[in-house]
């Protein structure tokens, strides 16, 4: 598959999943894409630790760090997967993972090269010694335990937008 | 549910099922909704055969060695940091779990979907010992809220409609009534969210442990499952011995079928992959894991004629399909696991003693064995049941007596002759007495039987 076409069928894949998808080319359509997608003055958990987050953190005016107080998180997440259109959210370099499940709205940051074709490739790629926690997220929580009718964000965010950069 | 009977009121449940008719019309739209997105969720898989295939060669070398994969994972669980725990039976993991709970002080206990835990009873006793337990999957938190257990092992609640559910948590949490799905999906929200960040541990299942890398991995929608395994200072995993998988890549297959079998779904939101405790660096995960592995008679199950059934993965697609199930839902079984793999599973489990009446439970029609996705043979299973219900004398005497006579009248070509010249003399007098219950389910035999007509 060329990165062209991974790009493309894993941002298809999200929105069938009913995830929020974007897709931006360089730091200043990213940071306007953030300013579409949240509201800015809202507590904000951003972690501010790879350079993606550091440059996108400045952007928000109430920054917290308790990501359970936060009413949305934004952070970079690990990788992605094209054949289901799922985020792959690490415990790896201290991340913490729970943080993009607590808050409504949570809005993933996924680098071009760091999408997987297949479950299997992701698999074979962490399989020696797996973090702690791997999580792989596709579309916001839902259920559809009263009368089989889907309803969206039970435990986890209501919400999801992910931008590809 | 009552585990002192004699035997399982099958028949008697099934009669009182068929007369409840807000049961009978969830389980109709139910079965309906369904049936379409399960064909969806798989048509655009290229193999499919071969996928299965692929699940169901990992699940029989699981088994070939699953003493082996046991220690496997509790070595590799063991180093990732985890406390591996063993339970024989069912008292057995309620006393290591109760006992990891009380000696760390905890009472307030938030609970992930776990079938395994309903087949030990977990709650009951946790509570017995001063806990606070609540169940967070949403279907589990209304059946608790409700005193029940669950009619179907994806679906918790589905034997409950939406009226139901509004009237319910108008009852107890004292909330304005609406019926409105996404509205009582909201308040369930805001209620167990207290609970997620006051609790002092989780207990969850697991749907897969993995030998290789000592992970367990949690299939799930809301989001509870990443909850209990995240939040809480302390996390207490239950499962059976059966549930493991050799190693992270044999995982794909099972997260391509699970899922789609299950829910009509191409892969659930979540899929949360746990190995071991929170380490020294890590801002995720529990800060003690426990992990009980629970025996409870499969070693037994394992060295029998019945062994596949632990091939299962719980994905419910049997039961979705099987007329039975979908006529009387899953209460009527009486024990924890309903429908083609329930009434297997519960007969190896329960006793035959217990659960002779379950093992009619079936049409034999086969629609299970159509959708295993790893390709359990289920029809096989039950009818291999019912010969030992037979054999160990648990069916109907009168049914046998009879079975027995024919079987000697039909050994006999001359006995069988004069059987049929009898029975087409004799049958407007059966037919009298034994009245339209007779007359209207059995055919009249002809007056010239075929032997004689054809030369």
């Amino acid at each position: 598959m060329s990165g062209a076409d991974r790009a493309r069928l894993f941002l298809e894949n999200a929105a069938t999943a009913a995830a929020g998808t974007h897709s931006v080319s360089d730091t200043g359509d990213l940071l306007a894409a953030l300013r579409r997608i949240v509201a800015i003055d809202s507590p904000v958990y951003c972690p501010g630790v790879t350079p993606i987050e550091r440059t996108v953190q400045t952007l928000f005016t109430n920054r917290v760090s308790d990501y359970a107080a936060a009413t949305v998180t934004v952070e970079e997440v690990f990788g992605a997967i094209a054949e289901t259109g799922t985020l792959v959210c690490s415990s790896e370099g201290g991340r913490a993972v729970q943080a993009g499940l607590l808050p409504a709205h949570h809005v993933a940051i996924v680098r071009r090269d760091r999408i997987f074709d297949t479950l299997d490739d992701l698999f074979a790629a962490v399989c020696g010694v797996p973090p702690t926690n791997l999580t792989l997220v596709t579309g916001p929580s839902r259920t559809a335990d009263i009368e089989l009718t889907l309803a969206i964000g039970v435990h986890g965010p209501e919400k999801l937008d992910i931008i590809l950069v | 549910m009552s585990h002192e009977q004699t035997s399982l009121a099958f028949r008697e449940n099934t009669v009182r099922a068929l007369k409840d008719s807000p049961l009978r019309a969830a389980m109709k739209h139910a079965a309906d909704t369904f049936g379409t997105k399960r064909a969806d969720a798989f048509a655009p898989v290229a193999d499919l055969e071969a996928l299965r295939d692929r699940a169901s060669a990992i699940r029989d070398d699981v088994l070939a060695n699953l003493p082996m994969y046991v220690d496997r994972f509790a070595a590799s669980a063991t180093r990732a940091g985890a406390t591996v725990h063993r339970a024989k039976d069912a008292s057995g993991a309620r006393e290591i779990i109760a006992k990891v709970l009380s000696d760390r002080g905890a009472k307030r206990i938030v609970k992930g979907k776990s079938m395994v835990s309903e087949e030990v009873d977990l709650n009951s006793h946790l509570e017995a010992a001063g806990m606070e337990v609540v169940e967070t999957d949403l279907g589990e938190y209304i059946i608790q809220m409700e005193g029940e257990t669950p009619s179907h092992i994806i679906v918790p609640a589905i034997h409950k409609n939406r009226r139901q559910v509004g009237r319910l948590f108008a009852d107890r949490l004292g909330v304005p009534y609406t019926e409105d799905p996404q509205e009582l999906t909201k308040i369930a929200r805001r209620a167990l969210r207290e609970k997620f960040l006051s609790a002092d541990a989780g207990v969850s299942g697991a749907n897969f442990a993995v030998a290789d890398t000592g992970s367990l991995v949690l299939v799930t929608n809301e989001g509870n499952g990443r909850m209990v395994t995240t939040v809480p200072p302390l996390h207490v995993a239950i499962l059976s011995v059966e549930k493991m998988l050799p190693s992270l890549a044999d995982l794909p297959a099972f997260l391509r079928l699970l899922p789609r079998s299950a829910t009509g779904q191409t892969i659930t939101s979540y899929v949360s992959v746990v190995t071991g405790p929170r380490k020294a660096g890590d801002a995720t995960g529990a800060k003690e894991l426990h992990i009980v592995l629970l025996d409870n008679g499969r070693t037994e199950i394992l060295a029998g004629e019945s062994r596949d059934i632990l091939k299962c993965i719980r994905c419910g697609a049997c039961m979705n399909v099987c007329p039975v199930y979908r006529t009387i839902g899953g209460h009527a079984y009486g024990w924890t696991y309903p429908g083609p793999m329930g009434l297997i599973l519960t007969t190896l489990l329960t006793g035959m003693k217990k659960s002779h009446p379950l093992v009619d439970a079936s049409t034999l029609c086969g629609a299970c064995v159509e959708v295993c996705p790893v390709r359990v043979p289920l029809a096989d299973l039950i009818l291999g049941l019912r010969e030992r219900k037979v054999r160990e004398r648990f069916s109907d005497p009168m049914e046998r007596r009879g079975m027995e006579a024919f079987g000697k009248v039909a050994g006999s070509p001359a006995l069988f002759a004069l059987g049929q010249r009898l029975a087409g003399a004799f049958w407007p007098v059966v037919r009298a007495l034994g009245g339209k219950d007779v007359a209207g389910r059995m055919p009249a035999p002809a007056k010239t039987p075929l032997r004689r007509r054809v030369p």
